[in-house]
């Protein structure tokens, strides 16, 4: 699924329809390069579920938790991360157990270790036509996602990239 | 010989203190995850209802997994933080010994089988007799076809127990010749029991030395595509 944000404010709408259809034990990775508007992503996300602290990049802290509605989010940032057992060591699957939803920042390194995920990449559109410009393509792995697909699509049918 | 026990590779946390005569006390709390939260207080209320000081102990036992890696890595850093503190030694002890020693009464092939989650499994065989539990080869991991291959292989009849042996209950009782039987989870008294032997024969490592047993998969440098680019 391939979606147009024109600012943070339709990125921070995009997050919060994603939000609406998660649940309880779900893992979205979010890729982009650095300033692709992934903490942007994070924040309307995590305000959708309830979170009402303020988020920040978890870069040096790797992990936080925020308390939400019902739920715990739980904010990952792999990007200061060099060994595949630095990454086992936050055993993010565990989290995602627990009345919890896992939302990891350069996650895409983790992909083959979280089935059933969802993935959000994020790129800069043309910079040219606009700065604030993102471009997002939404894929799902096994069948966790395979029942709410067509809700996320529904929901997210205003941004989607028409001449795709 | 006094012994601290750290149980925190289940959803549970688990303190015990004792030694060569047995378990002075024990606290768990079952409120499921707060490891965090509850394991330094926990210590604390063991200390004072047996009467004695962190300063009274000989040395730290502590689960090294394989287990819950949220609570483990909390009982794994308290233990090594209480050592250093203490300048006393520590005795690693995995799950699948403390399971594996929880049936010592029980004579004959004991396998313990924790749920590793994705229908994979760690397992160990062991041998329990007059003379105590003796290991029969390294921890494991793998999905039941596995163990249940390797149980053919050994051609004996087995306790299993552990959390993973009650969640493949049905496939391991219509795979292998096995009772499932005895603890889903290890107890931080075992923790005791086994430290406190191993203290004696002075098999014990220092602090720095304690770390999870990891059987998953071998460390790797990370495959930084995207990052790279960017730098």
């Amino acid at each position: 699924m391939r979606l147009i944000s024109s600012s943070a404010e339709e990125t921070r709408e995009i997050a919060a329809a994603v939000a609406g259809v998660c649940r309880s034990g779900d893992t979205v990775l979010l890729s982009g390069e650095m300033g692709a508007g992934k903490t942007v992503f994070a924040q309307g996300f995590g305000a959708a579920l309830g979170v009402r602290e303020a988020i920040t990049s978890p870069t040096f802290t790797l992990v936080n938790s925020h308390p939400a509605d019902g739920l715990t989010l739980h904010h990952a940032d792999l990007y200061r991360l060099d060994r595949t057992s630095e990454i086992a060591d936050l055993a993010l699957a565990e989290l995602a157990e627990f009345d919890g939803i896992v939302l990891i920042e350069w996650g895409e390194v983790t992909a083959d270790d979280v089935p059933g995920h969802l993935a959000i990449h994020i790129c800069p559109g043309d910079p040219d036509e606009s700065e604030d410009r993102r471009e997002f393509e939404l894929s799902s792995t096994g069948e966790r996602w395979v029942g709410r697909w067509d809700r996320l699509r529904e929901r997210l049918s205003i941004f989607a990239e028409e001449s795709c | 010989m006094l012994i601290l026990g750290i149980e925190t590779a289940t959803e549970s946390v688990g303190v015990a203190l004792g030694g060569r005569d047995g378990v002075l006390a024990s606290v768990t709390i079952a409120r499921g995850r707060r490891h965090g939260e509850t394991l330094a207080p926990a210590v604390q209320f063991a200390c004072r209802h047996a009467g004695v000081e962190l300063g009274d102990l000989d040395a730290v036992a502590v689960d090294v997994g394989p287990g819950l890696f949220t609570g483990m890595r909390v009982g794994i850093a308290t233990a090594k933080a209480l050592a250093m503190a203490l300048d006393i030694p520590v005795v690693p002890v995995t799950s699948l010994e403390s399971l594996a020693e929880s049936t010592r009464d029980h004579h004959g092939l004991v396998v313990p089988v924790v749920d590793a989650r994705k229908g994979e499994v760690f397992w160990s065989m062991h041998r329990s007799d007059a003379d105590g539990v003796t290991a029969l080869g390294e921890p494991t991991i793998g999905s039941v076809d596995d163990l249940l291959a390797a149980l053919g292989e050994r051609g004996q009849h087995a306790l299993c127990l552990g959390d993973g042996a009650y969640r493949h209950a049905t496939a391991l009782r219509d795979g292998a010749d096995c009772v499932i039987s005895g603890d889903r989870h290890p107890s931080a008294d075992t923790l005791v029991v086994i430290g406190a032997r191993r203290a004696l024969r002075e098999e014990w490592v220092t602090a720095d030395l304690v770390a999870p047993l990891y059987l998953r998969r071998p460390d790797a440098e990370i495959n930084w595509e995207t990052r790279e680019v960017r730098a």
